[in-house]
């Protein structure tokens, strides 16, 4: 049933709940969720962020769960980007206090993967969420209206088993 | 648009107390895993936990049944131990380090069975005989030390003096370097002369002498005169100046003269390089004491002091000195384990830190080893310099009714700084020695009971220490297994001689004496088995070996004598060149000087001109 109703709020996600805007921060945010290490310090801040703020919750479970496979693959990438920073001399005084600080040293940013999964998220994480916006927007009005359409969806709507999911859905 | 959603506060309170609750539920597991984890990398074999249990309200951890895996030996653990008790700090643990005030140990005992190997699994496409790190390392050390072991059977061989190669001579090179130099010297005294160009100034000087000769005031009038005086004496200054130029010329023609001396006598030195090493080519048994006491032991002595060596190695890797940034792997993880950087920084608390650490140690059974010992370590620390101050361990016996009766060790782990400084020191007496097989002999000597001592000192890389093993009971037993009797009647009557020789001896001194550096280490071995052997030997064998020797000796000298007198030839060639030359362009100097000098004490005589 949870694995239900957690593809119904995607789907939902995707289809009307909430603004393209909405949904596309929320799937930036996610993104951090599964590019960097899940168990890290600065996750438990982008939940909070999640749902503390109006972003499409959703959209964050929808981001996580693309990017898991990509982080996965990106490791490599993260491993230099990280290693580059934390080798670099101009910032050992800084990378210097955050390992020897309360509770900041509990983050890892002093892992390469860590901090170069974060630092590609940082950076990626304006345009995502514009290009999320867009492409939500995109879908709504050209491929949801189109699906909407065919033969085949409504005949699903019409279905026993569709009437189930709306059960659950309220 | 509102962007805040201030209902979902309580829900995100709940999700946090959650995530605290289910990391204070998992934190034994999570902690028993950490410390598995972590030993496995720094030991580079197994160590198991049964049980981790965290006491978060007063900052301790008790770990019961840890089992550390001795890497060398896989179905043995290093120490097991049933409870160990950690007060660790809290405060530095929310900066992510271990920092713990005292540790105490129960129940610990060594070197017991293991029911599954502690091993590593292999590297994956690594070939199945690869060894594992602790065997590569001491294999490392081995290859660098190890003397091939004494071997008697070149004797029945005939000597092959063709397997001297002139190539390989120290001598030829030593010769052929001479050579070089002559030509050398050759070339820059030419060129030398040739750039002084003492002709224009010394024939100018005969000619002015020549039109003086016989002049006076009637035939030069008083201005020829007064010109004639300032010619020779500004020809005489032109004199003095070559005369300097020539001094140093002839100053630095000496110099290399000089070397080309030093450079003739390397050649007898090296011709004596060149009979040991042709010597060595054919392996024939040496009487000199020194280096039979590697070759009965050095295989032995170097596999256990290359155990001792992993350990320094372990050190240095997991302690470097210094506040240099420093790189590790990260934890296992599903994602990619990328590198911890830590950046050491003084005065705060280090990664991991055990203040004091006293341990009560009771190794049962009847054994040597068993007995009660302490332990007390001071300053275990992974970053010795944010902490700043050494690491000091010692151990000692408290009580015992069997085994060693005094067993102390102590040291210490200095890594503040480089170069690093680490030391120990052991004493075991009353301990069963070990039994030593003599490498090429066919025997062993089970040294029974006695005194072990080992003193190590390393200061950056290089190396010190002496081992020394000395028993009064020792017996001895012949292995004609491990090693079969000689080929020849003649060969057996040695081998014969040689047990009889160290038989004999019930009292026996083994000191091995590493030196060097930890890269490009030295090993000597001193015992008076080797006086034994030696002396056997030289009665024995001292005519062939005599023998064999003189015929090295005269191929050696059949191999450099043409060029070595060559070389000598050309040698004296160029020196009596130098020397010729250089008397002859000086007697020319003088006798022009003198001629001028002559002429113009006339002339000063003349009225008017002086």
């Amino acid at each position: 049933m949870l694995i239900l109703k957690f593809l119904q709020s995607l789907v939902g996600a995707l289809n009307s709940n909430g603004t393209p805007a909405q949904v596309g921060v929320g799937m930036a945010l996610g993104l951090c969720l599964g590019l960097t290490p899940l168990m890290s310090l600065h996750n438990v801040v982008i939940l909070a962020v999640a749902m503390l703020t109006t972003v499409s919750f959703p959209g964050v479970m929808l981001g996580w769960v693309a990017a898991v496979p990509v982080g996965f693959a990106l490791d490599p990438l993260f491993d230099r980007i990280g290693m580059a920073l934390l080798t670099d001399d101009a910032l050992t005084p800084f990378f210097t206090w955050l390992v020897n600080t309360p509770v900041v040293s509990l983050s890892r940013l002093n892992n390469t993967i860590v901090l170069g999964s974060l630092v590609a998220w940082l950076v990626a994480f304006l345009p995502a969420a514009f290009l999320f916006r867009h492409l939500v927007a995109r879908y709504r009005v050209h491929v949801f209206a189109r699906l909407e359409q065919l033969r085949l969806v409504r005949a699903i709507k019409t279905s026993k088993l569709y009437g189930v999911y709306e059960m659950f859905r309220t | 648009m509102r962007w805040i959603r201030w209902k979902a506060l309580l829900p995100l309170a709940v999700v946090l107390i959650i995530l605290v609750g289910a990391t204070v539920l998992w934190i034994d597991p999570t902690v028993r895993r950490g410390v598995e984890a972590d030993g496995t990398a720094a030991v580079g074999a197994k160590v198991d936990v049964a049980a981790a249990h965290v006491r978060l309200a007063d900052g301790s951890v008790t770990l019961r049944g840890l089992a550390v895996t001795n890497p060398g030996k896989p179905m043995t653990n290093l120490f097991e131990a049933d409870e160990i008790v950690l007060d660790v700090a809290l405060l530095p643990a929310l900066e992510g380090k271990v920092v713990m005030d005292t540790v105490a140990a129960r129940g610990v005992r060594f070197g017991t069975a293991r029911k599954s190997s502690g091993a590593l699994p292999r590297v994956p496409g690594a070939p199945a005989d690869e060894p594992s790190a602790v065997r590569k390392l001491v294999e490392d050390w081995v290859a660098q030390v190890r003397v091939p072991p004494l071997s008697l059977s070149t004797l029945t061989q005939t000597v092959n003096v063709d397997a001297i190669s002139a190539e390989s001579l120290a001598t030829l090179r030593a010769a052929r370097a001479a050579r070089d130099f002559v030509d050398t010297a050759r070339t820059r005294f030419t060129t030398g002369l040739q750039a002084l160009d003492p002709r224009p100034t010394v024939d100018s000087a005969e000619a002015l002498a020549a039109r003086l000769r016989g002049a006076s005031l009637r035939t030069l009038g008083i201005g020829g005169a007064r010109q004639a005086v300032s010619d020779v004496r500004r020809t005489i200054r032109a004199l003095d100046a070559l005369n300097a130029k020539l001094m140093l010329f002839e100053r630095n023609t000496r110099g290399d003269l000089d070397a080309l001396g030093d450079r003739l006598e390397a050649i007898p030195a090296a011709r004596t390089a060149d009979y040991a090493y042709a010597k060595s080519l054919l392996r024939l048994p040496t009487f000199e004491i020194p280096a039979i006491g590697p070759q009965l032991f050095s295989g032995l002595i170097a596999e256990k002091v290359g155990e001792i060596m992993y350990w320094v190695n372990m050190a240095e890797k997991y302690v470097p000195p210094g506040l240099e940034r420093q790189l590790r792997k990260g934890r296992s993880r599903a994602r990619a384990s990328g590198t911890d950087v830590l950046f050491p920084r003084a005065r705060v608390y280090p990664d991991f830190l055990v203040r004091l650490a006293e341990l009560s140690l009771a190794i049962g059974g009847e054994g040597a080893a068993a007995g009660e010992y302490e332990a007390r370590f001071v300053g275990v620390t992974t970053q010795p310099a944010v902490y700043g101050a050494p690491t000091r361990f010692q151990l000692s016996r408290a009580a015992g009714k069997v085994g060693p009766r005094d067993a102390r060790v102590s040291g210490s782990i200095d890594h503040r700084r480089a170069p690093v400084r680490d030391s120990l020191t052991a004493r075991f007496s009353g301990i069963p020695l070990p039994t030593m097989p003599l490498a090429g002999l066919g025997a062993a000597v089970a040294l029974g009971d006695g005194t072990s001592e080992l003193h190590l000192a390393r200061e950056g890389d290089g190396l010190s220490g002496r081992w020394l093993w000395r028993s009064a009971n020792v017996s001895w037993t012949r292995d004609t297994a491990g090693q079969p009797r000689a080929a020849t009647p003649t060969l057996r009557l040695v081998e014969d001689a040689l047990w009889r020789a160290v038989s004999r001896i019930d009292s026996v001194e083994i000191e091995a004496i590493f030196s060097g550096s930890v890269t490009r280490p030295q090993l000597a071995v001193r015992t008076n088995i080797a006086e034994a052997v030696a002396d056997a030997l030289r009665v024995q064998l001292g005519e062939e070996v005599q023998r064999a020797e003189q015929q090295v000796r005269a191929r050696v000298d059949e191999l450099v004598a043409a060029k070595v007198a060559e070389v000598r030839a050309e040698a004296e060639k160029i020196k009596t060149l130098v020397e010729e030359r250089l008397a002859e362009e000086r007697a020319k100097l003088d006798a022009q000087k003198a001629a001028l000098e002559a002429r113009l004490r006339e002339l000063v005589k003349l009225p008017g001109i002086g």
